[in-house]
């Protein structure tokens, strides 16, 4: 399947300095309606890769390509698949939206009469129905993010590059621009490439994540996996005689270490679920103190990715295809 | 259903083609530009000289009616290459201020408000942009230089007969190409004034600027400097000298036809190159 995102060997130079790096990765590759999260701090490059990718740099060396299209020689193929949000103010102040709208969707190729109709769509779509012929330069910030969403959505592209849609927006507002972005993704099968410093917004919107630092990627993960690797790896800590806990817990094919206090670390394999540990718990007369997933949270892999939590194994926050690669804890 | 009501849907139908986006910013540009009373008032007034021109070469067909004024008002009207020079020079004014109204408010928005990145991230290169806002002043200042010019031209043809049309097809074609030539100047000073200083009142001034300022100083040149050549920085001047070479009329003292092409040829570029620089999707600081 044609990745929705292909870097090989990317390489941009910006004046001088090199920017990016010899980055390398295949994104997007099981299937459509999928968001990938693009991280990194500040100077990693994220805002040069996107805006390679739109093709306004052009690569030193290397190539990417969106959708099997390479972004600097087939520029015109890729942004006709493509919708951009930029994270800076780009809207035409003293133009109402229906017609900035309008200019978009025809400049992206659709005839005259359909991109009225889609104007005034999308922008019932995204909650300025009732503002639709208001100058966008009156909008608040809030407004002005979803108008900016909706000319980047209007001509029905296969991949939206958002950055940093939640700037600036209040927890509602936030709300309701990730619902969009979940929505456009399971219910229109779009691509999304967010670009964000909110972690918990890629967190609860990507399916994959790439970490950039200083112009090279350190850590390319699938959440979906990480999560569903997370709930095999269950802390528990009980009272009462657990001698007995270890075997019992070899019989349904999971192993549990003792580390004392009557505290366990135990993996599950895949098949099993959580319910079977209360059941053994309840059959070997323990009480339960505390019973928890291990959680890698987005955070601490980004910290990791980009060297500020030292990676060790063993470590309760290491990922999770190192621990069981290691088929023991 | 009511389109509040069916929600979005992703378009999935036919594209237009290529040449056909070409003139989406034009017609938003032109529907806009129609909608401000005061361009709408310029144009009525730059009709004015078409008008007092076609009534000029009616009364020069029509001696019978000034028989009282005698024989040197028909000396007078005579329709030559002087007269359609002397058109062109006072429809070439009306350009400039119309180019002045209509040109800055093209561009400028677009830098002022960084919108040219949403530009760029659809279908459409710098080239294509810059294409389409010329479009927009090509098609802005053609009802009041060459539409005019050619349909007197046509007009005197007609009244004048077949044998004064192959006689002076010339004329035709200079007053066609000629205002050409001045709407490629007019429209990348305008376009290359907004892209510079971004800011609409300023960019018109800089565009009044340019013709009248540079014709005063390459004069001023000319008498400090006690020689003729300065006289080529003086775009309307370079342009006028390239009509006249074009008209078939006696050249004014100074650089020659050539010489002007040159010098006008050399302005072109570097507005080009104050365009391509300006109209990035990002600035680069190096």
């Amino acid at each position: 399947m044609t990745p929705v995102i292909e870097l090989q060997d990317l390489r941009v130079k910006l004046g001088r300095r090199e920017i990016l790096k010899g980055i390398s990765c295949r994104l997007g590759t099981s299937g459509a309606g999928k968001a990938i999260g693009l991280l990194g701090p500040n100077g990693a490059g994220k805002s040069t890769l996107i805006l390679t990718m739109l093709g306004f740099h052009k690569p030193a060396a290397g190539s990417a390509r969106i959708l099997g299209f390479d972004c600097h020689t087939q520029s015109r193929e890729v942004k006709s698949r493509v919708g951009y949000m930029p994270e800076n103010e780009a809207l035409i102040a003293d133009m109402n939206a229906v017609r900035f709208l309008r200019i978009m969707a025809e400049l992206s190729g659709l005839p005259a009469r359909v991109a009225l109709e889609k104007a005034h769509e999308v922008l019932f779509h995204v909650g300025l129905g009732e503002a639709r012929y208001r100058p966008l330069g009156t909008y608040s910030l809030g407004m002005k993010q979803m108008a900016k969403l909706a000319q980047a959505i209007i001509h029905g592209p296969e991949l939206v590059i958002l950055d940093e849609p939640t700037n600036g927006l209040d927890p509602a507002a936030r709300a309701r621009m990730l619902k969009l972005v979940a929505e456009m993704k399971n219910e229109h099968g779009m691509n999304i490439l967010l670009c964000s410093h909110l972690l918990r917004d890629v967190e609860e919107v990507c399916d994959e994540v790439v970490i950039l630092k200083d112009g090279a990627v350190v850590h390319h993960a699938n959440l979906e996996e990480e999560r569903r690797a997370n709930r095999r790896f269950v802390e528990l800590e009980v009272a009462g005689d657990d001698r007995n806990f270890a075997a019992a817990l070899s019989e349904h094919g999971a192993e549990g270490v003792n580390e004392g206090g009557g505290r366990w670390r135990i993996v599950l394999p895949p098949q099993v679920e959580l319910d079977i540990l209360w059941h053994l718990v309840g059959r070997e007369n323990l009480d339960v103190r505390r019973l928890t997933h291990r959680r890698d949270s987005l955070e601490e892999i980004f910290l990791k990715a980009v060297g500020h939590i030292q990676r060790t194994t063993g470590d309760s926050a290491a990922p999770a295809e190192e621990v069981a690669a290691n088929g023991r804890l | 259903m009511a389109v509040y009501r069916r929600g979005y849907q992703r378009y999935q139908g036919p594209l237009t083609g290529r040449w056909d986006r070409l003139f989406v910013l034009p017609r938003f540009a032109w529907e806009r530009l129609m909608q401000q009373r005061l361009v709408a008032i310029f144009f009525v007034v730059a009709t004015f000289w078409p008008i007092a021109c076609a009534l000029f070469v009616y009364l020069s067909h029509h001696l019978e009616l000034l028989r009282g004024f005698g024989d040197e008002v028909a000396k007078f009207l005579q329709i030559n290459g002087e007269f359609f020079y002397i058109f062109m020079s006072a429809q070439a004014v009306f350009a400039i201020i119309l180019s002045a109204f209509a040109g800055p408010s093209l561009v400028a928005p677009d830098l002022a408000n960084g919108a040219l990145p949403l530009y760029f991230s659809r279908p459409m290169t710098r080239f294509t942009y810059a294409l389409s806002r010329m479009l927009v002043l090509v098609g802005v200042l053609s009802p009041v230089t060459w539409i005019p010019g050619v349909l007197l031209f046509l007009m005197q043809s007609g009244m004048a007969g077949w044998t004064w049309f192959t006689e002076n097809y010339r004329l035709g074609l200079s007053l066609f190409f000629g205002f050409l030539l001045w709407i490629l100047l007019v429209s990348l000073v305008a376009l290359a004034s907004s892209a510079y200083v971004r800011w609409r009142m300023v960019a018109g001034a800089l565009v009044l600027g340019i013709f009248f300022i540079l014709a005063g100083a390459a004069e001023l040149a000319n008498e400090v400097l006690r020689v003729e050549w300065a006289s080529a920085m003086n775009p309307a001047r370079s342009v006028n000298q390239i009509w006249r070479a074009m008209l078939g009329l006696e050249p004014f003292p100074g650089p020659d036809e050539w010489q002007c092409a040159i010098c006008i040829a050399a302005m072109t570029t570097v507005l080009i190159l104050i365009i391509q620089r300006k109209l990035r999707p990002v600035e680069v600081v190096s």
